[in-house]
């Protein structure tokens, strides 16, 4: 991760075709093409995994399906642990398969569609429900040397607790941190970044200019409303924290993708 | 069965409810429905006749008349010491052709659900599941059935017009069991169980009953439910407590959950379940819409906070301010054991 | 074995978003969606076949965009689907809809078990997976939460009771339901999903499964609905409870008896 940094390599989400699609071809072209464009930019493209829990397909079963060719140091999969065990070690053994070494390692969304791994399926006799710290302590024993494993931090979370979690997550193995969206220096952030000065940090910007969608996320109502530049934004939060990485969601491949070649300037 | 005319309609008459045994004993719920078929019958002029089916059952058939029977048709036989619904099935059918009542209403309990809707079937009659509320239609004497439809979020009336018997199914503690009155009595009225209702049943091979029933969300009538107040798993423990003495279920925020504090079974909300039952308690719970979206179809909502102006605190019907770990304990304490 | 799973494609009841005005679900516009209990069901059928062999069909009455529901169901291993679609099969109660069922399970032919899903979410009934064993006078178990074992003429099944459980033997043909408990439905892969887009669904019409058209759709259903209305407005008033721990315990109980609660 610290490569990527130095190098200015954006995280480029994209989120793989929802299984309720009723244009699967259409989606898996747009996939596609999104993938490849990401890979020949230098960028890494980050594949999330059931978000907000729903239903869609695998990023390392569309990659198998499609052929689509990987270079390490430019996938990152989301895993969550909405999953059963079987399911889980297919998506790992794709993952390594394929040679992704990337794993971002979240608790996830769930939905009554989606199975949970239990305590008993990943070895984790002290809990009563897994989260990402019981994941990826997995994973680091049953795939040894096998994935670089980054976690989440979400700075509107009360502090003490999210703090509490982190230290369990670096406990059980975790190497980079991805954090919620933010959209201006974030004191919480900052602390972050003091705790843990040799982890790398990634802070996630939020491209879309409709703000509002972000209240779920902040825990405060968002006026509809609300002026937002993303690119501007993005320029700010560069000049903020310059030694981050800059996740980017929601970013419009038609609108914005040009824009995004000069953003990342260093003073 | 179908009725083409008034005359072949008024070949039928009489409420029945038919009795829920479990473990050998009759079920609250037969009081309450016995309630309800004395209303109903009362408005028709008719009688309200008891099924109880069953092994060992007959000398509890005396307990039903102060409920407001008025007979109690009973079939007791070895073959039913266990829920064998084929053979209840033929059995009630049986009844059904010769004793023709109106009305016929059962618990919507795993028992009542099996054996119903295959008698419907049989005797070709409407039935309708999950009512909550009964009534006869001034108009014509036709019996009005509400239930919840589309995960709660519409009632629908529902009419039998012509078919006989309409049947219905209510699930417990929808209505209230009247007071029981001792002084009342009726006739006891015996059916024998035949060998061709015993042909080709099933064979049930081991029965386990166990002491605690476990509740789960979907089922519950009472939800407890805790967030990121209840500070840790033990937390839940009181809870629990409660959930067990009211026979309820436990249900947690997705913060609780997150936290690995209680299994994702018990999450209610947006990504986890959404619940209707008649009373739900929020504990520490701060009402973010992702929670709300996932109970706030409950009947009653109670919550209890230390702070009296979070979300759920102004939606709730009770709010209560003051401290979880406190308050829960006595009221646990306070309710008698069901 | 040769199992048919009885599946229904319903609106998507979960996601459905609150209307701000009403406090309301928004009924319109939701996903059409496999009935959630139906996929235990279907899951169940392909465990059976991967243990005992056979044969897995998904059967579905409604419009013909259910195919796709029967569709998902190949895309995690059933291995063929049938839908009953006309004009004539709609407004059915589940009296109707299990007369229809069962008739097409005749017709499909020779089939040892089939398999329902606990409920539908949109209607909640429960009623039609034993109404297809009333229809086809076959033995039934309802609330099944495990399959133990099976053989050419009958099966085991633990059926799940409020006090406790019971397990017992059915000989075949018999109809269950199944229960969430029974075990985890698998996700649909890529992989499947693309292969069951090449499957032929075939529509059959009343005529194909010999139905008595006064059987069917409303002419075939006793019950009718005949009035629906929102349930009674949200009380918008807190009754606001403060005090001493006991104090409030007292008050909320009393509260509860008030409200027949306790």
């Amino acid at each position: 991760m610290r490569h990527h940094i130095e190098n200015r390599i954006y995280h480029v989400e994209i989120l793989p075709p929802k299984q309720d699609t009723e244009k699967l071809h259409e989606d898996l072209e747009l996939f596609t093409t999104k993938y490849n464009r990401v890979k020949e930019s230098g960028y890494c493209a980050c594949i999330t995994d059931n978000a907000m829990g729903l239903l869609a397909f695998q990023g390392p079963e569309v990659i198998e399906e499609l052929c689509l060719k990987v270079e390490p140091s430019q996938v990152m999969i989301h895993l969550n642990t909405f999953h059963t065990k079987a399911n889980l070690h297919e998506i790992l053994d794709t993952c390594v398969a394929q040679g992704i070494k990337y794993l971002l390692i979240i608790t996830g969304d769930g939905s009554d569609r989606l199975p949970k791994l239990t305590p008993a399926d990943v070895g984790a006799t002290d809990v009563q429900s897994v989260t990402s710290v019981e994941l990826l302590r997995y994973i680091a024993k049953q795939y040894p040397g096998k994935f670089t494993m980054g976690v989440a931090f979400n700075p509107y979370e009360p502090q003490e607790h999210e703090f509490a979690k982190m230290e369990r997550k670096m406990a059980a193995g975790a190497e980079f941190v991805v954090t919620q969206p933010i959209i201006e220096k974030n004191a919480i952030v900052d602390e972050l970044l003091r705790k843990y000065p040799d982890v790398p940090v990634i802070i996630e910007a939020w491209m879309s200019k409709k703000l509002y969608l972000l209240s779920d996320a902040v825990g405060y109502e968002i006026p509809e409303d609300t002026e937002f530049d993303p690119i501007k934004t993005l320029k700010q939060i560069h000049r903020d924290y310059p030694d981050c990485g800059v996740y980017l969601s929601l970013l419009g491949f038609k609108t914005q993708y040009h824009l995004i070649s000069d953003t990342w300037v260093r003073e | 069965m179908r009725v083409n005319d008034d005359k072949q309609k008024n070949d039928y008459s009489n409420v029945w409810v038919i009795a829920e045994v479990l473990s050998g004993k009759i079920q609250p719920v037969t009081h309450e429905l016995a309630g309800t078929a004395r209303m109903l019958a009362d408005k028709r002029g008719s009688e309200v006749w008891i099924v109880l089916l069953g092994n060992n059952v007959s000398e509890q058939a005396g307990t039903l008349f102060a409920y407001g029977a008025d007979k109690v048709l009973v079939a007791d036989d070895g073959s039913m010491a266990n829920f064998n619904d084929e053979i209840e099935a033929r059995v009630l059918v049986r009844m059904i052709d010769k004793y023709k009542p109106e009305i016929v209403i059962c618990g919507a309990t795993t028992r009542g659900r099996a054996l119903i809707p295959r008698v419907a079937v049989v005797t070709d009659s409407g039935l309708t599941a999950d009512c909550t509320e009964l009534d006869i239609d001034p108009e014509n004497g036709d019996l009005l059935q509400t239930r919840p439809a589309f995960g709660g979020n519409i009632m629908a009336t529902i009419r039998c017009s012509d078919h006989r018997p309409q049947m219905s199914t209510v699930r417990p503690r929808v209505m209230k069991a009247p007071d029981p009155d001792p002084g009342r009595t009726g006739e006891i009225i015996t059916e024998n169980v035949t060998v061709s209702d015993k042909i080709d049943i099933k064979r049930i091979l081991e029965v386990f009953h166990s002491s605690e029933a476990a509740v789960n969300l979907a089922d519950a009538q009472i939800i407890i439910a805790g967030g990121r107040a209840m500070k840790g798993p033990e937390g839940f423990d009181i809870l629990r407590a409660f959930a067990a003495r009211v026979g309820g279920a436990v249900g947690a925020s997705r913060a609780a959950v997150d936290a690995g504090w209680i299994p994702y079974a018990h999450q209610v909300g947006q990504t986890g379940q959404t619940v209707q039952t008649k009373v739900y308690i929020a504990c520490g719970i701060s009402g973010q819409i992702q929670h709300l979206v996932g109970m706030q179809s409950c009947d009653l909502i109670i919550a209890i906070d230390k702070n009296p102006d979070t979300p759920m605190m102004q939606m709730a019907d009770i709010a209560v301010t003051g401290d979880i770990f406190e308050i829960v304990p006595a009221l646990t304490a306070a309710i008698p054991k069901l | 074995m040769k199992i048919v799973v009885c599946i229904k494609q319903v609106p998507a009841t979960n996601d459905a978003k609150i209307d701000p005005e009403t406090k309301r679900i928004i009924r319109e516009g939701l996903k059409a969606i496999l009935n959630p209990f139906d996929t235990y069901a279907v899951e169940e059928a392909v465990q059976l076949r991967e243990r005992f062999g056979g044969e897995v069909i998904v059967l579905s009455m409604g419009p013909e965009k259910a195919a796709l529901s029967i569709r998902e169901a190949v895309s995690v291993g059933a291995d063929r689907g049938v839908l009953l679609s006309d004009r004539a099969f709609g407004g059915s109660d589940t009296w109707a809809t299990s007369y229809a069922l069962a008739n097409a399970i005749r017709k499909i032919g020779d089939v040892d078990l089939v398999i329902c899903g606990k409920q539908a979410v949109d209607g909640d009934t429960a009623q039609v997976g034993p109404g297809i064993a009333a229809h086809l006078d076959w033995k039934q178990a309802t609330y099944v939460m495990a399959v133990e074992d099976a053989s050419d003429d009958s099966i085991v099944v633990k059926r799940m009771h409020e006090d406790g459980y019971d397990i017992c033997e059915l000989k075949l043909p018999a109809v269950v339901t199944v229960v969430k408990d029974i075990n985890t439905p698998r996700i649909p892969t890529l992989r499947g999903r693309l292969a069951s887009e090449k499957i032929e669904v075939p529509v059959w019409k009343p005529a194909d499964i010999g139905a008595d058209l006064s059987k069917i759709g409303l002419d075939g259903s006793p019950t009718r609905v005949v009035r629906t209305a929102p349930p009674p407005p949200r009380n918008t008033v807190t009754k606001k409870i403060s005090g001493t721990s006991a104090e409030c315990a007292d008050a909320l109980i009393k509260e509860l008896r008030l409200r027949s609660i306790l």
